[in-house]
């Protein structure tokens, strides 16, 4: 075998991009544990990365977490996440109501869209495909409780770690283009959307149906799209098979699955979803106190009034492993904000106190996961704290607080991750 | 490098052994979940058009044994199964979270008054911060 000069190797590693150096995604390298984790978490913040669910299996996806069952909530492990594109079958998966689709005759199935429409019209998944004009964007879908498990004092609600998030190539129709078919007619204020999601629940209240509604004058409207090719596959169905939204920057409670209905409405959607749901404080940061919430200090908006606050993920290392005094040590992750485009992370290895840049990834839009890459050589043994904290264009940079709503949503404090180092000799 | 041809494999099941190089441990093993996580099931041909994945599996956690909690399994489970209850953190107070359920959501169709209470006095007796167990 040819020797390689070892200093010159480890220059090499320490670039990146190296595909030898590179972990496969599909790999779990966290170890096994011989002791489960515990069942749950609380009162205190939940200290992993992920929530504290079981690994199980469901149709169309790897083991992925499961935080519920019925209704099915199911969170992304972490390792998933080494890729700027989350796999299908490892992604997340969100639902309201346990009545869901198990099959859907597409010969039977139709988008119907009524209301306030010059020609209300219905069209089948493959009109859908052959009539319009397929776009595609790259965008990351976030539940808007992401990471609730973090909060102090703790909120009910899916108690979801880092990996109810997803990042996808999404293909399919133009909002617009629909719109623009059936012809708005003047009067409209929101556009509503209802899939095939039901509950037990009475048809008037929020456990019967799930709608979701957005303004017609807000500019999200233009770069919505309806869409029935993920990652260039249809959709797997626990994601909203045959068609979905994707409403880039916002959180996902607005991206139904398994649109059906697109209304037009004269009057703004007073269903529950909208009403009462998913709603945060009316302040700078969505954030507040249980004080104020118990003296009915607190006036609310819907989530759909922000878009997704800027964020920074370590995926790598997970501290499953010790680090090699000596050796060089990929810190990698991911970086989104529903703003615009990630343009600076930053890595700390002493907890905070120092940052330095990492290398970007490729650039994949606005709307996107951004990966990020820094090659760290620990020289002295020990426990180290390691910090990432990502800027997007419009000068958002991530807080280390966190914040505190009653729904627990817009968590977005600076994540750490606690290494040990070993000496090489 | 010597070979040790002679140590049997099987010292490894009688726990680990103390190896050759001080320091190096060896032969450690731990009993692994086996067939927890099962092959993916061929798909079932559909009838031309329509798209099938099968039904749903169901991963229902355990309750905690105490009085109230067949009524907390019968009642609770018509809209989400009980795992809804162990996935959440310990709650100091659960009357706001059984009174969303009632009248929010609608639960006081299907659930009486006297077995609401009943229901809320088990989750206060084994999903407090002070009662929860497991």
């Amino acid at each position: 075998m040819k020797q390689v000069d070892r200093r010159r190797l480890l220059k090499l590693l320490g670039a990146g991009g190296l595909a030898l150096a590179a972990r496969p995604a599909l790999a779990q390298t966290a170890a096994q544990a011989e002791e489960a984790l515990p069942s749950f978490t609380g009162p205190k913040a939940n200290p992993y990365w992920n929530g504290v669910h079981p690994y199980t299996v469901y149709p169309q996806k790897l083991p992925l977490l499961r935080m519920t069952d019925r209704p099915i909530q199911l969170e992304t492990p972490r390792h998933y996440f080494r890729t700027v594109f989350t796999p299908n079958e490892a992604f997340y998966v969100r639902y309201h109501l346990d009545e869901i689709p198990n099959e859907i005759d597409l010969s039977k199935w139709r988008l119907k869209l009524e209301g306030n429409f010059e020609r209300p019209v219905e069209l089948s998944l493959e009109e859908l495909i052959r009539r319009f004009k397929p776009v595609s964007i790259a965008a990351v879908n976030q539940c808007s409780g992401n990471s609730r498990s973090r909060f102090q004092p703790r909120v009910t609600g899916g108690q979801w770690g880092n990996g109810a998030m997803g990042n996808a190539l999404w293909t399919g129709v133009r909002l617009k283009d629909l719109l623009d078919y059936a012809g708005v007619k003047p009067g409209t204020v929101q556009i509503q959307f209802e899939g095939l999601e039901r509950g037990k629940g009475p048809e008037n209240l929020g456990s019967g149906r799930f709608l979701k509604s957005l303004d017609l004058n807000d500019p999200v409207i233009g770069e919505t799209i309806l869409a029935y090719l993920m990652n260039g596959e249809p959709l797997p169905m626990l994601n909203g098979f045959p068609l979905r939204l994707v409403v880039p920057g916002k959180f996902a409670t607005y991206w139904l699955k398994h649109v059906t209905w697109i209304r037009a409405l004269t009057e703004e959607d007073k269903n529950f979803w909208m009403a009462s749901a998913y709603r945060i404080p009316d302040t700078p940061n969505g954030s507040t106190t249980p004080e104020d919430v118990a003296a009915g200090r607190v006036k609310t908006v819907p989530i759909g009034k922000v878009n997704m606050p800027v964020r920074s993920f370590i995926i790598d290392p997970d501290g499953s492993y010790p680090l090699i005094a000596g050796l060089p040590a990929k810190i990698r992750g991911i970086a989104f904000s529903g703003y615009g485009r990630v343009v600076r992370v930053e890595v700390s290895t002493d907890g905070g106190q120092t940052w330095r840049r990492a290398t970007l990834g490729a650039d994949y839009g606005p709307y996107s996961f951004r990966t990020y890459e820094f090659t760290w050589r620990p020289e002295r043994p020990g426990t180290y704290v390691l910090a990432v904290r990502a800027t997007d264009e419009k000068g958002n940079v991530q807080p280390d607080s966190g914040v505190w709503n009653p729904g627990g949503y817009l968590w977005n404090k600076i994540e750490r991750q606690e290494v040990v180092v070993l000496a090489a000799k | 490098m010597k070979k040790r041809w002679l140590i049997p494999v099987g010292l490894g099941l009688l726990g680990f052994v103390l190896a050759e190089v001080p320091g190096v441990v060896e032969g450690n093993y731990a009993q692994g979940p086996l067939g927890l996580i099962l092959q993916p099931a061929p798909a079932k041909p559909g009838e031309g058009t329509v798209y099938r994945v099968g039904a749903y599996p169901l991963y229902t956690s355990e309750l905690a044994d105490g009085e109230g909690k067949e009524l907390v399994m019968s009642y609770c489970a018509i809209c989400h199964s009980v795992t809804y209850i162990t996935m959440q953190p310990p709650l100091a107070d659960w009357k706001p979270t059984v009174t969303k359920m009632l009248k929010t959501y609608g639960g006081e169709k299907f659930i009486p008054p006297d077995v609401a209470e009943k229901i809320l006095a088990y989750l206060q007796a084994h999903y407090t911060p002070e009662t929860r167990k497991e």
